[in-house]
């Protein structure tokens, strides 16, 4: 054994960086291959489809800008997502949770008469509050009668929807035909940039807590113990980490982070809550996730790639006879695969690992 | 085994690599009929890798493996199976909830038509092939109750339902009381002599001599000797394996136990998995300056007890002193109690195997790093590139997952972390499970230092060769209750033997007398 392997510095920085780019791109590649069969299959020309799909999401600044409003609820979804998964915590509940916030952001923003620059962070807060909310059940569950948090998360979604619903076509609806909360007040909308797209002030704050958990993930105690938790529980807490406190804390941060998510669409894109808003930001934010390898970094390279898809496929509608839904056949794809790759890890550091070594039983998913 | 010896199995020239990491380097082995054929050699040395290969697990990146004569290359284990070779790892890979049957016949289930598994002919056959190898197991037992020796014997009856004439035995005994080893030793000798041949690896030369026809050493992926079991010593065998002489048993002064008690049990009474009371009204007291073992045949609450010291389990009634504070069902605050834990449960508790190795080493040590809510990663992982040189980790490099160490490798990981912590009561399980005998001898000596230092190391061990090596005084559990309290140069290994048996049980005053004459002698 050579003591310098032993460095301790990581030994090959470069290879360190290359490295967990392959496996998402050979996904996306793989993607594009079949996806382009597919198109073939339909009767298209693939090299036109995707270099219309590529024109219309990356080419001219309108088209850019669409984008980028495009990947700003993924960044929120996909790093609450991130982050809980990291930690072992099978957080899907990034719909529901994204939904609240949007209501607390909806409700803040029209309800209350505030300065500028006390209206915007208390709606920002409530949204943040909203999401924690209802990520702490499923949380508290978890830790106190040790009730699987991806179940209780998954029934949680479908009724923040109908909640919402109600509040926003009975409660509080807006006056008129569509089922909304009342406009915001101009003092709680968040600042868009241009004329050619809603991309707002809430792309940056999305952005920045993507870079804020990067450090938090890579040079924090918490970041370590998060990591370690995810990987072994009842190793962690063995080794004096509090892994039920941690397991809330990690799950209102990631309910939160969602939330404001909401607040990014409410307060910035359409200037008031609408009941049924979201096509599904808070799923797509798993397969963000689970393309950027729950790195924090990731989700911002994943969410762009996915809001260029979005972005792209209005265009492509528009251009060929090809529905939009080819877009989302595309990302079913690059999920579809990285979710096989995934039990294959799993079910091949179960094969070959265990039995030269310890691990009978991977730790008891509680 | 008086027809001529016939190579049933002969490896020759095999090269494993993981990476650019080189695991076997031209390995050459045979294996004969009828025989029980031993394999020993440091830790990482490559054992483990070796027979994985032989029984499908891993690819061979060069050489040759031939069975019965026949060149072969097997995808998987189940060819290997077919091929009549079977294989018993270190950690059982059974269904605690199903029978001792369901398990036997698990992958090669008897059908009764419609695809219906035929359950009388599955009990039937077992109950057959486990009377015609003489090793009694009840058909309907459900596996997860059953004691491990009895799991073994699950596992090597499943080889055999599969007609194994090949059974390789990965550390078998490294989990087993020596009344269990025994019954083991018998059952190989019978398999052998019924044309069986055995691969049996192990740390404990004590057993290669006494159940092997032949031993191979192994060092550095390399078979460096294949010897006739006649006239060598353990000693010769040591030599071989590690290139140097080896203290068989460490060397330690008297030792000077002061009045202080740093770990306190007091009428502790705990439930097990399954609501029996596991440890039962226990009380005794380790001070500083000793080490006391705490012998048992596995299985008698001892990790019952250990869980509830450690905060890993909530105590019924009674209560536990860490350093003259009260433990809690938490073992943080245990720990920064003062508190250092070695588990027996490596792979589940003890680390995180698909974590790093620096970070395993930094778990429990979080604190040290910190830098307000940072972490001070680089200077986390020179202190683990200094621990792996100290301790002797073979095979790691600070990013490799824990997992992809050898079974000892690991052990000195979690024995690295831990006995470097700021603790003075260490509390070790098993200490040197899958450990080789050089890495035993640095262990052991490194538990009697910690003494020495003042601390109080308190060793739970089924190897009573470990506990009167370490030991000043020795515990003996029984049925969740401490039956001797003895001084270890007092006594021997056939009278703490008969307490762990049950068959001597000194009554309460005469123990306590005990101890408190050991009392006196400190
Ligand atoms: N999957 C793997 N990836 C990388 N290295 C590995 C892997 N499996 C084993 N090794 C390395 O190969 C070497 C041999 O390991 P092996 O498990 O065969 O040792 P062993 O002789 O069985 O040791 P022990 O007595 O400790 O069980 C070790 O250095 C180990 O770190
Ligand atoms: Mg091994």
């Amino acid at each position: 054994m050579s003591t310098e392997a032993l460095d301790a510095a990581p030994s090959f920085p470069l290879a360190g960086l290359v490295k967990p780019l392959v496996q998402p791109l050979v996904a996306v590649a793989i993607a594009v291959l079949v996806g382009g069969l597919l198109v073939l299959a339909l009767g298209e020309n693939p090299i036109e489809v995707y270099s219309i799909l590529v024109h219309g999401s990356l080419v001219g600044w309108p088209n850019f800008l669409v984008t980028l409003q495009m990947m700003s609820p993924l960044l929120f979804t996909g790093l609450a997502v991130a982050i809980s998964f990291r930690a072992g915590l099978w957080n899907i509940g990034a719909e529901g949770q994204m939904i609240m916030g949007a209501l607390a952001a909806g409700i803040v923003g029209y309800a209350v008469d505030l300065p500028t620059a006390l209206h915007i962070p208390l709606a920002l807060i409530a949204a943040f509050a909203g999401g924690l909310a209802w990520a702490l059940l499923p949380a508290l569950l978890r830790v106190w009668l040790n009730l699987n948090e991806l179940v209780v998360c998954l029934m949680l979604n479908p009724i923040a929807l109908l909640l919402s619903g109600y509040v926003s076509t009975h409660l509080l609806k807006a006056p008129g035909p569509t089922n909304k909360l009342p406009d915001i007040a101009d003092t709680a909308a968040l600042p868009t940039f241009s004329l050619y797209s809603q991309v707002n002030a809430g792309f940056v704050i999305g952005l920045v807590l993507c870079l804020v958990f990067a450090v938090v993930n890579g040079g924090t105690k918490k970041g370590f113990e998060w990591k370690i938790m995810g990987l072994n529980p009842r190793f962690a807490y063995y080794g004096g980490i509090r892994v039920p406190l941690q397991a809330v804390l990690v799950m209102m941060l990631s309910g939160g982070i969602a939330g404001l998510g909401g607040a990014e669409q409410v307060l910035g894109e359409y200037r008031a809550f609408y009941d049924n808003f979201s096509p599904g930001y808070g799923f797509d934010g798993i397969a963000v996730a689970m393309l950027a390898n729950f790195h924090p970094v990731g989700v911002v390279l994943a969410a762009f790639l996915f809001g260029a898809l979005n972005g792209g496929s209005a265009v492509l509608q528009m251009m060929t006879g090809l529905s939009k839904y080819l877009v989302q056949v595309l990302q079913f794809i690059i999920v579809l695969i990285l979710a096989a790759q995934f039990s294959w890890a799993f079910l091949g550091s179960r094969r070959k690992a265990p039995p030269a070594h310890a691990a009978p039983a991977a730790p008891k998913e509680e | 085994m008086s027809e001529t010896p016939l190579d049933v199995v002969s490896i020759s020239g095999v090269v494993k690599r993981f990476g650019d990491f080189t695991a076997i380097h031209d390995a050459s082995l045979t294996v004969r009929r009828g025989e029980v054929h031993a394999i020993v050699g440091e830790n990482g040395a490559g054992k483990s890798t070796l027979m994985n290969i032989l029984y499908g697990l891993l690819p061979r990146d060069a050489g040759t493996i031939e069975l019965f004569g026949r060149p072969v290359t097997f995808s998987g284990p189940a060819e290997a199976i077919a091929a009549g070779v079977g294989m018993v790892h270190q950690h059982f890979k059974l269904a605690p909830s199903f029978t001792v049957a369901d398990n036997i016949i698990l992958g090669s289930e008897p059908l009764a038509g419609y695809g219906r598994i035929d359950r009388a002919r599955a009990e039937r056959d077992t109950a057959a092939i486990s009377r015609r190898f003489g090793l009694d197991l009840d058909p309907r037992a459900v596996v997860g109750a059953l004691p491990v020796g009895l799991r073994q014997r699950v596992e090597i009856l499943k080889t055999l339902y599969r007609e194994a004439q090949i059974l390789i035995l990965d550390e078998p005994t490294a989990v087993l009381t020596p009344q269990e080893t025994r019954e083991l030793f018998a059952t190989m000798r019978t398999l052998a002599e019924s044309g069986h041949s055995i691969v049996f690896i192990t740390h404990k030369l004590r057993e290669v001599l006494a159940v092997s026809n032949r031993i191979s050493v192994m060092r550095q992926g390399r078979i460096v000797a294949t010897l006739d079991n006649e006239g060598v010593t353990a000693q010769e065998i040591a030599g071989l394996m590690v290139g140097r002489s080896v203290l068989l048993r460490v060397k330690k002064a008297k030792a000077e136990a002061r009045d202080e008690v740093l770990l306190k049990v007091d009428g502790l009474e705990a439930r097990g998995e399954r609501g029996e009371a596991a440890v039962d009204g226990l009380s005794f007291a380790v001070r500083s300056g000793e080490i006391v073992g705490l012998a048992g045949v596995q299985g008698n609450g001892q990790d019952e007890l250990v869980e509830c010291i450690a905060g890993l389990r909530r105590p019924v009634a009674g209560s536990v002193e860490i350093c003259g504070t009260k433990a809690v069902a938490d073992p943080r605050r245990n720990r920064a109690a003062g508190l250092a834990y070695v588990p027996a449960d490596r792979g589940g508790v003890g680390l995180s195997l698909a974590s790093g190795i620096w970070e395993n080493l930094t778990v429990g040590h979080i604190e040290e790093f910190g830098r307000g809510p940072f972490l001070a990663i680089k200077a986390a992982r020179a202190r683990a590139a200094e621990l792996i040189r100290r301790f002797d980790v073979r095979g790691a490099t600070l990013d490799k997952p824990a997992g992809s160490l050898s079974g000892g490798n690991q052990q000195k990981v979690q024995i690295a972390r831990e006995l470097t912590r700021d603790a003075r009561l260490v509390i070790a399980e098993q200490p040197s499970q899958g450990v080789d005998i050089g890495a035993i001898e640095s262990i052991h000596r490194t538990l009697v230092e910690m003494r020495d230092a003042g601390r109080a190391v308190f060793v739970v061990s089924a190897d009573l060769d470990e506990i009167f090596s370490l030991s000043d005084r020795i515990l003996v559990i029984y049925r969740g209750r401490i039956v001797a309290d003895l001084v270890a140069s007092e006594t021997d290994p056939e009278t703490v033997g008969r307490y762990m048996g049950g068959l001597e049980e000194a009554p309460p005053a005469a123990a306590a007398s005990v101890s408190e004459a050991a009392d006196h002698v400190h």
